[in-house]
């Protein structure tokens, strides 16, 4: 689905959400795997714009793009904001087992992110930060 | 949707109505409305959220911060749809809460 781009901030993860939904479901995607596809950009979409924008007094754009690529469906997030890398954050699952009440706030967004997809890529190149999220059409 | 929140409370039971997405733009919102009925020490919170279509990591954070501010809160969530459910068994929230389908089901 052609490239749309919004305003790096809160206000742009409904768009964000909306057009992965459409796009995914216009693939073929079942609405399972397109719920957790698009929980899984929006998590990363929140980081990008707490952390790699405002966190850090950067201000840019949050560029969306869809595609197929043979047998997967292909999301690309890129943004110009400080880089993050979700795969090199540790989610410590073991925390996953504790009553709400001792249990740390952080990591759930980058579990939920990885746990959406077959596969989580970034790259950094320049000034873009680009994540990648693959989902396998075998599997839907 | 945007997300659309009412709040009640009866008794000892608090009471949140949330209904459409709830993402990091809408969570402070409901964050705040959590934390003015908390205020009343309520012994049970029940989230309706039958029609709640979608939940991301910042909805799981509002059950961590009602959890740590009033260790002992019962939480019933009425209704989930089963993609939210998805998520609080897959993070562990599962076993913090209760997931109900009629209220008569709720622990006095």
């Amino acid at each position: 689905m052609k490239k749309q781009t919004f305003p790096g901030t809160l206000d742009a993860l409904e768009p964000i959400r909306k057009y992965v939904e459409a796009s995914a479901l216009s693939a073929g995607l079942d609405r399972k795997v397109v719920y957790k596809l698009c929980l899984a950009v929006d998590e990363i979409a929140t980081n990008v714009v707490l952390h790699g924008y405002e966190e850090a007094g950067l201000s840019g754009d949050l560029k969306i793009e869809s595609s197929m690529e043979d047998d997967r469906f292909v999301v690309l997030l890129e943004d110009s904001g400080r880089p993050y890398d979700p795969n090199v954050h540790t989610v410590f699952q073991a925390e996953f087992d504790q009553p709400l009440e001792s249990r740390k706030i952080g990591g759930l967004g980058i579990f939920l992110a990885r746990d959406g997809v077959d596969e989580l890529q970034y790259s950094a190149t320049g000034n873009a930060n680009v994540h990648r999220f693959i989902v396998r059409l075998s599997q839907t | 949707m945007p997300l659309q929140m009412s709040s009640s409370t009866e008794g000892k039971t608090a009471r949140l109505n949330l209904a459409g997405e709830l993402d990091a733009t809408s969570a402070p919102s409901v964050r705040n409305a959590l934390e003015h009925v908390l205020a009343g020490q309520p012994e049970s919170l029940v989230l309706s959220v039958e029609n709640l279509t979608f939940m991301a990591s910042a909805g799981l954070r509002i059950l961590i911060f009602a959890k740590q501010k009033q260790p002992g809160l019962k939480i019933y969530l009425l209704k989930p749809q089963e993609t939210v459910v998805e998520t609080l068994k897959k993070t562990g929230f599962y076993q913090s809460v209760y997931i109900v389908d009629r209220e008569e089901e709720m622990k006095a």
